[in-house]
């Protein structure tokens, strides 16, 4: 018994000594560039950063370089290590950038066996990540879209939360009434980078698509779209959203609403942040997405991390994801930092997201969907938007019918879309 | 003067004579050659009444030839060399690179190898220009928003410079600081600047509404920065800052005017008017050609105002080539195309460019 025991300890040293020996020769003067987006605020941001990168020193003796890089460089940034082949070994990409990464062949193909296999992730963060069947990128962190509504407003105009979209309008009309025109609603017009996930997620709810299920044709111009497009636009001429609104981008229709001036907004778990920030004083309460002709839908975004194809370190790479999805760091870095919800299921199932409006976010999250990961997304996204803010300004300017109408305009970003998913190998 | 010894002694003494002395030595035509090689700085930069105006005789065939032509110009070669080498590293090398670019298939698929891509030939050339397709249309459509933005802002700009500049030109106490203060404008950074004017145009809380509003002259908010409005809401934050600059150059150039002329004219009773048309603006002509040049260059690659003012995509009626481009190609990786439009847009700034200088001669030869 006590022999076995003292036979135990010494094959555990030994694997211990052996474990180390193996660090140490991954280390060997060991050093990587990690690019990662503005996740959140500098101040909070920096400290964890660099807390984390010593202890992953420590652990592996691999220095882990990392610069924050903005959303709007970083594209151009990443496009440029691809090209070259350099700067970087790992970063943050967003869930739609992965596949047009992917297709360049640029990036490292991941076996995501590494990293607990396929039923480790989100679902929808992890078709993110794929190409042709294939993993190019490991899911960090996902985040969807709910309706944040102001309690206050809406006591004051006498209504609940809405649960369809038919309801959000007349919530939206009562509340006009109260508080005016252009007070029930934040949306963002034309100059939004993001405004296609606002229309998606009435599409899907209207039962549309984007394309069909081979991806060979775009499908967004039939009635579905058409009706979604209505809506969007309808939010305007109603009243609900205010004219102005065409100007908007994001944050500016975020902030008419954390300030307090208008009563809902399809806002992300990271605007809860901002709330803190700027108005902690808000009152205010997020429910789901409203449902649509055929039920609820949500669209899943988020970030992935990706390694570069040419990166000469790609298992201290491999280190450095499966220490930053780690669960505690994981939990850590999304609940206290970026306010998004973990990509990986362990993670997702930790008890702080039952609490208050994360259950929210987490409901969405079961059935949002995600883009088709496909290497043409961006002349996709690129046409649907230029179409979408087309149809926005045509508003604004009064000639929308005169132009042909909402068909009009998708009809043209359809025929745009085909020539995309043609060139698509 | 002492008799000439060896050719040799004489050009070292050469070397040490003032300059006034060097013609004297070079009568003798083989003496000369040698005080010229060892003389070179006294003849590579010549100064009048000095050097000898005759051709220098040949000397002994063509090893001869090329240490002279070594020596005569070899130095100024050799002080220009780091910036021709500076050139054709950072410009011109990649120009060509992005010419051979727009005849190559290089898309999403093919960037990384991009030198194995296929070659197209006109492919790109026809995606970008065919006025049928989506491409095509925005990109005829965005020449002309840049050619119309440019000869509104280039012309108000000149106009504004020239009235500051002559106002500027007099005598009044605080001139210098009143010339320091006009180019705030023009030094404010343009992500700033630009910044600054998308809130003054903004429809809900900006401040041409509220005046607007103020005055009565409009009932409702008028949306600016979107659709048909958006360009001349550009194109005034742009003559904002573009005038300083104008006004810079034109006052540097007025000062070059002599006083005598102004004086003479007056004796000879001509008005305020007279003077400027037949004074001011034809002795401001080389300063003007010069200005409007660099200003249609510049303004054919405007990108920051709209940019900062109006987003990725200013929409079909103020979109610019360089937003277009930037947007629908470089983002996608469709650098093919991209580079296809870009040297379209570089063509027409040569021929633009051309056109003007050949203009500009036409009517000096008319004038003289």
């Amino acid at each position: 018994m006590r022999s076995a025991s003292r036979w135990t300890a010494v094959v555990a040293t030994a694997a211990l000594v052996l474990a180390l020996g193996a660090g140490a020769a991954l280390a060997q003067g060991t050093e990587i560039t990690f690019w990662v987006m503005p996740n959140a605020a500098d101040v909070i941001h920096v400290p964890w950063l660099d807390q984390k990168v010593e202890e992953f020193y420590r652990e592996t003796g691999i220095r882990v370089r990392y610069e924050i890089i903005g959303w709007d460089q970083a594209w151009s940034r990443i496009s440029t290590a691809l090209i070259t082949g350099e700067g970087v070994d790992v970063f943050q990409a967003g869930t739609t950038w992965n596949p047009q990464f992917a297709a360049t062949g640029a990036v490292a193909e991941i076996d995501i066996d590494k990293f607990g296999g396929a039923d480790a992730f989100m679902e929808a963060n992890l078709i993110s990540t794929t190409y042709k069947g294939k993993y190019y990128g490991v899911p960090w962190f996902a985040e969807t879209r709910a309706l944040f509504y102001n309690k206050d407003m809406f006591a004051a105009a006498g209504v609940e939360p809405p649960q369809t979209y038919a309801e959000l309008v007349q919530v939206g009309k009562r509340i006009t009434e109260v508080f005016g025109e252009g007070s029930a609603i934040a949306i963002a017009g034309t100059n939004a980078w993001d405004l296609i996930h606002n229309w998606a997620i009435i599409l899907w709810a209207y039962g549309g698509d984007l394309v069909d299920a081979q991806a060979r044709r775009a499908t967004f111009n039939g009635p579905a779209g058409v009706q979604a497009m209505e809506y969007y636009v309808d939010l305007v001429r109603l009243g609900l959203a205010s004219r102005a609104t065409a100007e908007y981008n994001q944050p500016q229709a975020d902030a008419a609403f954390i300030n307090g001036n208008v009563a809902m907004a399809f806002m992300g778990p990271w605007n809860i942040a901002d709330i803190e920030v700027e108005n902690p004083s808000l009152n205010y309460g997020v429910v789901e997405p409203p449902a649509g002709p055929v039920g609820r839908a949500a669209f899943s975004g988020g970030s992935n991390l990706v390694i570069l194809g040419a990166s000469p370190n790609k298992a201290a790479a491999e280190e450095w994801i499966k220490f930053l999805l780690r669960h505690d760091n994981l939990v850590s870095y999304t609940r206290d930092l970026s306010k998004m919800l973990p990509a990986k299921v362990d993670a997702f199932n930790d008890p702080y997201y039952e609490s208050g409006v994360w259950q929210v976010f987490r409901r969405g999250l079961s059935y949002a969907t995600a883009y088709p990961p496909l290497g043409v997304w961006g002349d996709i996204e690129n046409a649907i938007v230029a179409e979408f803010r087309n149809i926005l300004t045509a508003y604004v300017e009064g000639n929308l019918e005169r132009q042909g109408g909402v068909q009009a305009f998708l009809d043209r970003a359809a025929q745009r879309v085909n020539e995309a998913l043609a060139r698509e190998r | 003067m002492p008799p000439e010894g060896s050719a040799g002694r004489e050009a070292g003494r050469a070397r040490r004579r003032p300059l006034g002395t060097l013609r004297d030595v070079t009568t003798q035509p083989q003496v000369r050659a040698r005080a010229i090689e060892a003389a070179p700085l006294a003849t590579a930069a010549p100064i009048p009444g000095t050097v000898p105006t005759r051709p220098i005789p040949r000397g002994r065939g063509a090893v001869h030839k090329i240490r002279r032509f070594l020596i005569r110009t070899g130095p100024a070669y050799l002080f220009i060399l780091p910036a021709v080498a500076a050139m054709l590293f950072v410009h011109y090398i990649p120009m060509a690179g992005g010419i051979l670019v727009a005849f190559k298939d290089i898309n999403l698929f093919t960037v990384t190898r991009w030198y194995d891509a296929p070659w197209v030939g006109l492919d790109n050339f026809v995606q970008g220009l065919n006025p049928d397709g989506f491409l095509g249309s925005r990109f005829w459509q965005s020449l002309w928003n840049v050619t119309f933005f440019g000869a509104v802002t280039i012309t108000a700009g000149y106009v504004i410079g020239m009235a500051v500049a002559l106002l500027l030109n007099r005598e009044f106490p605080g001139r210098t600081l009143v010339r320091g203060i006009i180019l705030l404008p023009y030094i404010t950074p343009d992500s700033v600047a630009y910044s600054v004017w998308r809130f003054i145009f903004q429809a809900r809380i900006g401040l041409v509404n509220m005046w607007l509003m103020k005055l009565g002259i409009i009932d409702e908010p008028v949306i600016w920065l979107v659709g048909s409005n958006a360009i001349y809401a550009v194109m005034l934050a742009a003559i904002w800052k573009g005038w300083p600059f104008a006004a810079l150059v034109l006052q540097a150039g007025l000062q070059t005017i002599p006083r005598e002329l102004y004086e003479s004219a007056m004796i000879d009773g001509a008005s305020r008017w007279q003077r400027f048309r037949y004074i001011t603006l034809p002795m401001l002509a080389p300063v003007t050609r010069m200005l409007i040049l660099v200003s249609i260059l510049w303004n054919y690659n405007a990108f920051n105002q709209f940019y900062v003012m109006l987003g990725k995509d200013p929409g079909p009626a103020a979109d610019v080539p360089s937003t277009l481009i930037l947007r629908e190609t470089f983002s996608t990786f469709n650098f093919g195309v991209g580079s296809a439009m870009s040297v379209v847009l570089m063509g027409v700034m040569l021929v633009l460019t051309m056109l003007y200088l050949r203009a500009l001669r036409a009517s000096e030869r008319g004038q003289a």
